[in-house]
C-alpha cells in the first residue's frame, strides 16, 4: 500500500537518516525515499525539478539543525517558490527540538504540515499518510 | 659615270656647300688634330681670322674642359660611329660658344680616315641658360642643404624622398626615415599621436599650409656626471608643392624648427608670471586692481580675509566711482588722482566701517595706509589701478594711546598733587612750582628761605627734613621722607618729601626734588591695614586655605588654615613654592600659569601621598594682578568617593557576571535541546526498532547504530564538559606568555598537518610580543584557528595564515587572517561561533572549535569577531582584555 508516492528525508545525521528511512520503509507508506545531508541539496533539486512534477516529493521530513543550510533558511527559500510548484508538496519539520520558540516559529509557516519532535515512531508515521 | 653627270653631281655639292655655309657652323679637322678649314660663320662666331685658326691644333679653340669629351667623340667616329653631341669652343680665348653639331669622318680612297668635318648650330644662348639653371640649383640645393632649419620632402602618400643636413640631425641617424626607405610616417603611432601624421593630411588634402608646435624629442645633457634630459620643442610647416605640372604630381615639404628656446623662454615667463600671481595672492597687505573705469578686477586673499568678501564668482559689481560708501571717504578722487598724475600716490585714511556691512563685518573704524598706483597691463596694455592696504589701526591706535599718555601725565601733577622744589645752597633760597605752594597752603609764588620752608612743618618733622637736607648738602645722599604739616586750622597734612643733590663731586649748587601730598594715600592705608585685619579675620575663621600671592608665586597674605595645611609658618614676601616644596611636580604651575594667561580661575585635585591628603585647589585671578588660592581638605571625601565606586564596580561585575550567567544557562538549553536531545531521539527508536525486530541480522544492525549514537553521545558531552570547565575557571591562572613562543610550540604540535597542507605560517607580534594570559587557553586558541587555517584551506592557492597583533586603547589585539575558502557572514555569521554549527560539508568539521575558542577569550574578558569573503578568506580579531 504505497499511500505517499515520494517522500524526501532532510537530516544531517546519518544515524537518523538510516532510522527514518527504514521505519518508513518497514511502514509501508512509500518505497520512494530520498535521503538529503542539507536543506541547499533538496533546494537545488527544487529548482532543476520545478516543472517536473513527477520528479517533485509528495512528501518532506524536515530536520532544522544542519550545517551548510539549515531548515530555517530552506522554508525561507520555500516560500518563495512555494505556490508556483505545479504540485502539492506536504513539509513537516521534524526535529530534536522541543524548543516552544522554534515550535512558535513553525507555525508561522503556514505551508508547513505539522512540528514533529524526534524519534520518529509508528505512530508519527502513521499520521503522514 | 659620265663627266656631265660628274658635272651635275659636283655642282649639287656645290650648293649644298654654300647652303650649309650659309646656316651652319663647320669646322674641319686633319686626322691629326690639326684645324684644316674653318667656315666663314664659324670664323665670325669665333671672333678670329681664318690665319689665326688653320694649321692650329683643334683642341686650342676647344673650352678646356671639353678636351676629353673630343678624345671621346673621335674614339667613336674611328669605330665607324656617326656622333652627335654638344660641344664648347672658346671665343677669343674667353667666352664659351656652344654648338650642337654632328661629326663625320672624310676617308680615304684606302678607307683610312683624312678629315673630321664637324658642321653644327650655335645654341650658346640655349645652353647657358641651361648652365646657368644647372649652377642655380645646385646652388639653392647647396642653400638648403645648409639651411639651420630641417627641410624635408615627401611624397603624398607620406614617403621621405630628401631631406637636408639640418632634418637629418632632428631626426638623428637612427630614425627610419634614413635607416629604412619604405618607412611610412603617417603610419607610425608616434607622429600619430603629437599630431604631425594628421597635420600632414590636412594639408595634403587642403593644400594650405599649417603650421603646429610639437614636442619632439628629449636632449641629454650631461653635468658632472648627471644626465639631465630637456624636451626640445619645434615648430613644423608643412606645405605642399607642385614639382610636375604634367603629371600633376605634388610633393608635401616638411620644416622642422627648433623652436625650444622660445618655447623655454615663454614656460619660464608664464611661470614668473604665476609666481607673481602668487606672491600677490599672498602678500600680508591687501591687493586690490581696479580697471581704468574703476571697477575692482582682482582682490587678494588678506584683503579678501578684510573684506570678509564672498566667492568672486558671488560677489556684485563694485565701481570705485560710484559707491557711495567709497565716495564718502573720497577713494573716489584717490583713484583719479593716480590715473591722472600717473604716479603712485600713498595716503593714511581713516575709514569708518562700523555703518556699513556690504564691504567688511569689521564693525569699527580703521585706518588704512593707502598706496594708489597706475600700471599698465603688460597683456592688453590697458592701464590699471593698483591699490595696496595696509591695516595700520593698531599702529595707529598705539599713537593715539601715547599722545593721551603724555596728556595724562600732565594732568597727574595735578591730579597726584605732585610739586616740584628748588634749594639754592649758597643763599638758602627755595623756589616752589605752583602746586608746591599749594600742597603748603601759601599762595605767593616768590622765593622763600629754608626757615620759610620748615615753619611749615611740625616739630619732628622739621627736624627730620632739615637733617636730611643738612646730609644732602654734605654727602649728596639723596632722600624720601613722609612729614607732616601743620596746618593753621589745626589740621594736619602728611607730605612726601623726596630730594637730591645736582653735585656730581664736592659741594652741590642746589637740591631738588618733589613734594607729594599724600595725606589720602595715608588715609588709604590706615583703613587698607584695618581691613587686612579684618580680612584676616574673616580668611582665619573660614574653613578653607585662603592664600594672596603674585603671578610668580610670591606670598602677600596666608591664613591659620592655609598654614596649617602647608604644614608650617610661612612669612609674607616669601614664595610659595618654597615654603610648599611639594607643590612643584604637581599640576599646580601649570595651572597657575593657565590662570594667568587666560585671567579665568582654575579648579583642579592633587593628592598628596606621604600625608595621603587630597586638596582641592581653586584659583582665582585677582584685579590687582594678583591670585587668590583656595584650598580645600577633600581627603575624606575623596576617599568615600572611592569606596563608593570600588563597591559600584563590584555591583557592576556582578551583574555582568549574572549576565554571563544567564547567557549560558540559555546557550546550555540550546545545547542540550539540539545536541543531547538528538542522538537520544535516535536512541530511543533504536532501542524500539531493536525491540520489534524479528531476526538476529536486524538486531545487529540496530546495535551496531546504537554503538555509534553511543559514541556520538560521550563525544558531544565531552565537549560540553570542557566548555563548562572553562566558564567555571574565573581566576585561571595567568602567566607572561610570548606570542612567537606559544606560536612555535603550536607549530610543533600540528607538525605533520602543517607540512601535509603546506600551510605557510606568517607573524608579526612586535607591536605586542607579549601578554599576560592562561597558557593553555592561549596554546588551544592559537591552535584552534591554525588548524581552521589548514581545515578550510582553499583548493585553489598556497594556503597561508598570518597573525599580527598590536596595542589598541589599552587593549591587546591580535588578528588572525588566513587564505581559504571563506564563510559567507550574512548568512553564518550569527552562528559562527555557536556549539556543533558547521558551515561547511567538511568531513572534519565537528562545529567546537570556535565555540571553545570564544568561550576561552570570554572567559578571560576579551572578544572576538569575524570578517570574511567567500572564497578570499576569514579574519579573527581577538581582544584580549588586560585584566
Amino acid at each position: 500500500m504505497n499511500l505517499i508516492n515520494m517522500i524526501f528525508i532532510v537530516d544531517d545525521d546519518p544515524i537518523h537518516q538510516q532510522i527514518a528511512k527504514i521505519m518508513i520503509e518497514r511502514q509501508g507508506i512509500s518505497n520512494n525515499i530520498r535521503v538529503f545531508s542539507d536543506a541547499q541539496e533538496v533546494l537545488d533539486y527544487f529548482r532543476e525539478n520545478t516543472n517536473v512534477p513527477e520528479a517533485l516529493p509528495d512528501l518532506i521530513l524536515l530536520d532544522l539543525n544542519m550545517p551548510v543550510m539549515d531548515g530555517w533558511e530552506f522554508l525561507d527559500e520555500y516560500a518563495g517558490f512555494q505556490t508556483s510548484l505545479p504540485k502539492q508538496v506536504k513539509i513537516f519539520v521534524l526535529t530534536s527540538s522541543i524548543d516552544e520558540k522554534d515550535k512558535e516559529r513553525v507555525r508561522s509557516y503556514k505551508f508547513v504540515s505539522g512540528y514533529l519532535t524526534k524519534p520518529l515512531s509508528k505512530e508519527i508515521i502513521s499520521h503522514l499518510s | 659615270m659620265n663627266i656631265a653627270m660628274l658635272d651635275e653631281h659636283y655642282r649639287h655639292l656645290q650648293h649644298l656647300e654654300a647652303a650649309i655655309n650659309a646656316c651652319s657652323l663647320s669646322v674641319s679637322v686633319n686626322a691629326d688634330g690639326t684645324i684644316a678649314t674653318v667656315n666663314s660663320l664659324m670664323l665670325h662666331a669665333l671672333q678670329l681670322p681664318a690665319s689665326a685658326i688653320e694649321g692650329q691644333h683643334f683642341e686650342t679653340i676647344l673650352l678646356p674642359v671639353n678636351r676629353e669629351q673630343w678624345e671621346g667623340i673621335c674614339h667613336k667616329i674611328n669605330e665607324g660611329q656617326a656622333v652627335r653631341e654638344q660641344i664648347g669652343f672658346l671665343i677669343n680665348g674667353t667666352r664659351p660658344l656652344w654648338i650642337e653639331a654632328g661629326f663625320s669622318p672624310i676617308l680615304s680612297d684606302e678607307g683610312a680616315i683624312e678629315q673630321f668635318l664637324i658642321i653644327g648650330l650655335d645654341i650658346t644662348e640655349r645652353k647657358r641658360s641651361e648652365l646657368r639653371i644647372q649652377e642655380d640649383e645646385q646652388y639653392f640645393r647647396q642653400i638648403l642643404e645648409n639651411l639651420p632649419i630641417g627641410l624635408q620632402q615627401f611624397s603624398p602618400e607620406g614617403i621621405s624622398m630628401e631631406m637636408n643636413s639640418r632634418q637629418r640631425e632632428i631626426w638623428g641617424q637612427d630614425h627610419p626615415f634614413l635607416r629604412n626607405p619604405e618607412y611610412n610616417w603617417l603610419q607610425d603611432p608616434l607622429y600619430r599621436i603629437n599630431g604631425l601624421a594628421r597635420l600632414f593630411e590636412e594639408v595634403r588634402e587642403g593644400g594650405k599650409t599649417l603650421k603646429k608646435e610639437v614636442l619632439l624629442n628629449y636632449s641629454e645633457k650631461n653635468y658632472e656626471g648627471i644626465t639631465r634630459i630637456y624636451p626640445v620643442y619645434f615648430e613644423a610647416t608643412i606645405f605642399t608643392v607642385v614639382v610636375d605640372k604634367l603629371a600633376n604630381l605634388t610633393n608635401i615639404f616638411v620644416i622642422l624648427d627648433d623652436i625650444t628656446e622660445k618655447k623655454l623662454a615663454e614656460i619660464s615667463l608664464q611661470k614668473s608670471e604665476r609666481l607673481l600671481d602668487n606672491i600677490i595672492e599672498n602678500l600680508p597687505i591687501g591687493y586690490i586692481q581696479f580697471d581704468n573705469f574703476g571697477f575692482i578686477r582682482r582682490i587678494n586673499q588678506t584683503q579678501r580675509n578684510f573684506f570678509n568678501s564672498p566667492h568672486p564668482a558671488a560677489r556684485r559689481q563694485f565701481n570705485v566711482m560710484n559707491d557711495e560708501f567709497a565716495t564718502m571717504f573720497e577713494l573716489d578722487d584717490l583713484f583719479q588722482q593716480a590715473l591722472q598724475d600717473n604716479k603712485a600716490l600713498r595716503v593714511e585714511k581713516k575709514v569708518d566701517f562700523s555703518k556699513d556691512e556690504r564691504w567688511t563685518s569689521i564693525g569699527r573704524e580703521v585706518f588704512l595706509d593707502l598706496t594708489v598706483f597706475p600700471v599698465v597691463n603688460p597683456v592688453d596694455k590697458e592701464r590699471i589701478v593698483v591699490a595696496l592696504v595696509n591695516d595700520i589701526t593698531d599702529k595707529k591706535m598705539q599713537e593715539l594711546e601715547n599722545v593721551k599718555n603724555q596728556e595724562f601725565l600732565l594732568q597727574t601733577g595735578q591730579i597726584g598733587k605732585i610739586g616740584g622744589w628748588e634749594l639754592e645752597v649758597n643763599n638758602g633760597n627755595i623756589r616752589w612750582s605752583e602746586q608746591a605752594c599749594r600742597i603748603h597752603e601759601c599762595s605767593s609764588r616768590v622765593a622763600i628761605s629754608l626757615e620759610d620752608v620748615l615753619s611749615f612743618y611740625t616739630t619732628e618733622s622739621k627736624l627730620l627734613l632739615s637733617h636730611h637736607i643738612d646730609l644732602c648738602i654734605r654727602t649728596g645722599k639723596p632722600f624720601d621722607v613722609q612729614l607732616t604739616i601743620a596746618l593753621p586750622d589745626n589740621t594736619t597734612r602728611r607730605i612726601r618729601y623726596i630730594g637730591q643733590s645736582d653735585a656730581v663731586s664736592g659741594q652741590p649748587q642746589r637740591l631738588y626734588g618733589v613734594v607729594q601730598d599724600i595725606t589720602e594715600q595715608s588715609a588709604i592705608r590706615d583703613a587698607l591695614s584695618r581691613n587686612t585685619e579684618l580680612m584676616r579675620l574673616f580668611f582665619d575663621t573660614m574653613d578653607m586655605g585662603y592664600v594672596a600671592m603674585e603671578p610668580d608665586g610670591q606670598l602677600n597674605f596666608l591664613n591659620q588654615k592655609a598654614e596649617k595645611m602647608i604644614g608650617r609658618k610661612a612669612l609674607t614676601g616669601s614664595n610659595i613654592f618654597e615654603v610648599f616644596p611639594k607643590l612643584s611636580g604637581t599640576v599646580f604651575y601649570a595651572r597657575l600659569q593657565e590662570c594667568i594667561r587666560h585671567n579665568t580661575s582654575q579648579s583642579f585635585g592633587i593628592y598628596f601621598p606621604l600625608q595621603d591628603k587630597w586638596y582641592d585647589f581653586l584659583l582665582t585671578p585677582m584685579q590687582d594682578g594678583g591670585i587668590s588660592v583656595f584650598i580645600r581638605d577633600i581627603t575624606e571625601s575623596r576617599k568615600m568617593q572611592k569606596e563608593l565606586r570600588k563597591a559600584n564596580d563590584q555591583l557592576s561585575n556582578l551583574n555582568k557576571n549574572l549576565l554571563n550567567q544567564n547567557k549560558q544557562l540559555e546557550d546550555f538549553a540550546h545545547i542540550t535541546s539540539h545536541n543531547l536531545r538528538a542522538p537520544i531521539a535516535n536512541l530511543k527508536a533504536l532501542m524500539q526498532m531493536h525491540n520489534e525486530a524479528s531476526s538476529y541480522q536486524e538486531r545487529e544492525l540496530y546495535l551496531g547504530m546504537l554503538h555509534e549514537v553511543i559514541k556520538k553521545i560521550d563525544e558531544t558531552l565531552n565537549d560540553l564538559v570542557e566548555v563548562i570547565q572553562i566558564r567555571k575557571d574565573v581566576n585561571v591562572e595567568k602567566e607572561k606568555l610570548f606570542f612567537a613562543d606559544r606560536l612555535q610550540r603550536v607549530k610543533d604540535i600540528l607538525l605533520v598537518d602543517i607540512e601535509t597542507s603546506h600551510i605557510r605560517i606568517t607573524a608579526d607580534f612586535e607591536k605586542a610580543p607579549a601578554l599576560e594570559y592562561s597558557k593553555v587557553y592561549l596554546d588551544s586558541i592559537i591552535q584552534n584557528f591554525i588548524t581552521n587555517a589548514i581545515r578550510y584551506r582553499s583548493p585553489e592557492r598556497t594556503p597561508a595564515v598570518h597573525l599580527q597583533t598590536w596595542v589598541e586603547n589599552d587593549n591587546i589585539m591580535m588578528t588572525v587572517e588566513d587564505n581559504g575558502v571563506g564563510i559567507d557572514m550574512e548568512r553564518f555569521g550569527n552562528k559562527l561561533f555557536g556549539f556543533r554549527k558547521t558551515f561547511h560539508k567538511n568531513k572534519d568539521a565537528k562545529g567546537i572549535g570556535l565555540f571553545i575558542t570564544k568561550t576561552q577569550v570570554e572567559a578571560m574578558g576579551g572578544s572576538i569577531k569575524a570578517e570574511s569573503k567567500p572564497g578570499q578568506g576569514t579574519k579573527f580579531i581577538i581582544t584580549f582584555r588586560p585584566e
